[in-house]
């Protein structure tokens, strides 16, 4: 059995202010400051984000629900693995290729939008720069990212949820010791 | 007052781990969706409702050993309610604390926006007596949540609009009613209209948090966000025949203060910080 954080009580604050800002500036990369050993096929930075956001009162749904993945995090966490994504509060996606459409997950209620998914992805990286234009809340003009890793699927379905809108699903991209948040506010321009 | 956090008598914080990561959960969907009221489940805190238990929860979710804590109240920093609170996290957080909004990571604030503009790296944490901005005019939560779910916000229209037939002019004054990337209808927190200019587009990432009702918000950083109006009577603000009488600052929010029992008044700035580092700087400049 691996160990969890070092410092729980610091290390998670420290990576959830990361997160925060990750998830209010969107599209833009930041560096997890702390890192966790992870059981594969999950990686520590998404290890950390589990880490620091999930316990006994959320769920959690694993694309790839290895024995050793599993054990780890009921152990540190207590949260409770789900076998369907739609009742997931988190999911760990290990593989975007193989994942589920993105309609698979809780997309909120309409008087409760927040009750949704937030999805953990682990890509090949991030490339600031080059690749999509994003705008939308959090964001001054523009950003532009590309996102190695993903199925070409991934966009357009992640752009039929955007009329659904306050409903959606927020997604946590972590590759290295990077991550990189797209609320479900963030629009993929066309260009 | 670093010195005084003691470890084995205080999870760091004060609240303790699983608190504050359902209150992390929360502020996270809050950011995700601006201006919608996440429910939380507010803790009993050592201090009574309306005395900024919303802020309070939302500022130990956030803390960490490095941060430095600026609290106001109305502005000011130096009044019972911002001391008492500064305390409390030097006590329980061992956080260093500061008067200076260009030295502050996080600045918990009830009733202003300080008139320094703000930075990307700075948090500031509002104290919200009452997060639903239609529930004067709806009591009941079900019917609130129904009308944000359909953005059907006619009733605040009507409201403002009453006012203009009955005073000639949309008589709110503070907690002015905004409009959150243009989705959701959001409570500024009692603020006064002055600053409801500041949310617009702040380079600072904002949160709100209502401890009593049980609600926390948020407006992300560059987010449009407009106060309503109509074609015919457009938003203002506040403004003064006079200017601060300590620092003379013709831009700020002014304070009218009684100074005698005769009635004499004087008016001055309502964020002591700014007014205080006007009147230094000016100081200085007399010296040289």
């Amino acid at each position: 059995m691996l160990a969890a954080f070092d410092h729980p009580v610091f290390d998670s604050q420290r990576n959830f202010r990361e997160l925060l800002q990750a998830m209010a500036r969107p599209a833009m990369p930041r560096t997890l400051p702390v890192l966790p050993p992870a059981p594969a096929p999950a990686t520590p930075a998404a290890m950390a984000v589990l880490l620091t956001l999930c316990d006994t009162s959320t769920t959690v749904w694993l694309q790839q629900p290895h024995d050793a993945l599993a054990q780890h995090l009921r152990f540190h966490t207590g949260a409770r693995l789900v076998q369907e994504p739609a009742e997931a509060d988190f999911a760990l996606i290990s593989d975007p290729q193989t994942m589920p459409p993105l309609t698979a997950f809780a997309l909120g209620d309409s008087r409760y939008p927040d009750r949704s998914a937030s999805l953990v992805l682990q890509v090949e990286g991030f490339h600031p720069g080059t690749g999509y234009r994003f705008a939308g809340p959090g964001i001054r003009d523009t950003e532009r990212v590309r996102i190695d890793g993903l199925p070409e699927r991934f966009w357009t379905e992640r752009a039929a949820l955007a009329p659904r809108f306050p409903l959606g699903i927020d997604l946590y991209f972590v590759a290295a010791q990077n991550v990189l948040a797209l609320p479900r506010t963030t629009r993929k321009l066309e260009d | 007052m670093s010195s005084t956090y003691n470890s084995n008598a205080y999870n760091f914080g004060f609240l303790d781990e699983n608190t504050k990561r359902m209150l992390r959960r929360a502020l996270l969907k809050a950011v995700a969706i601006p201006g919608y009221q996440v429910p939380f489940g507010s803790r009993e805190m050592p201090l009574p409702y309306g005395w900024g238990t919303g802020g309070i929860q939302v500022t130990a979710a956030l803390l960490g050993p490095n941060d430095v804590l600026k609290v106001i109240d109305q502005g000011a920093d130096d009044t019972t309610n911002a001391v008492n609170i500064r305390r409390f996290f030097g006590r329980v957080a061992g956080v260093a604390t500061t008067e200076r909004t260009a030295d502050a990571s996080v600045i918990q604030t009830r009733h202003r926006i300080p008139e320094t503009p703000l930075r990307e790296d700075q948090l500031l944490v509002f104290q919200v007596p009452e997060p639903e901005p239609l529930r004067t005019l709806e009591p009941r939560e079900a019917e609130t949540r129904t009308m944000h779910a359909l953005a059907d916000y006619g009733l605040m229209h009507v409201k403002l609009y009453e006012d203009i037939a009955q005073y000639g002019h949309i008589a709110t004054s503070y907690d002015y009613p905004v409009m959150v990337d243009g989705r959701f209808l959001t409570s500024p927190s009692p603020i006064p209209k002055f600053d409801n200019p500041k949310l617009d587009r702040s380079p600072a990432l904002m949160l709100f948090g209502a401890g009593r009702e049980k609600r926390l918000y948020a407006i992300p950083p560059y987010t449009r966000v407009e106060s309503l109006a109509f074609d015919d009577h457009p938003f203002e603000i506040q403004r003064w025949e006079h200017r601060c009488a300590i620092c003379n600052a013709g831009d700020s929010y002014l304070d009218e203060v009684v100074v005698d029992d005769r009635g004499t008044r004087m008016f001055v700035c309502s964020d002591t910080d700014y007014c205080s580092q006007r009147s230094d700087n000016a100081a200085t400049e007399e010296a040289a």
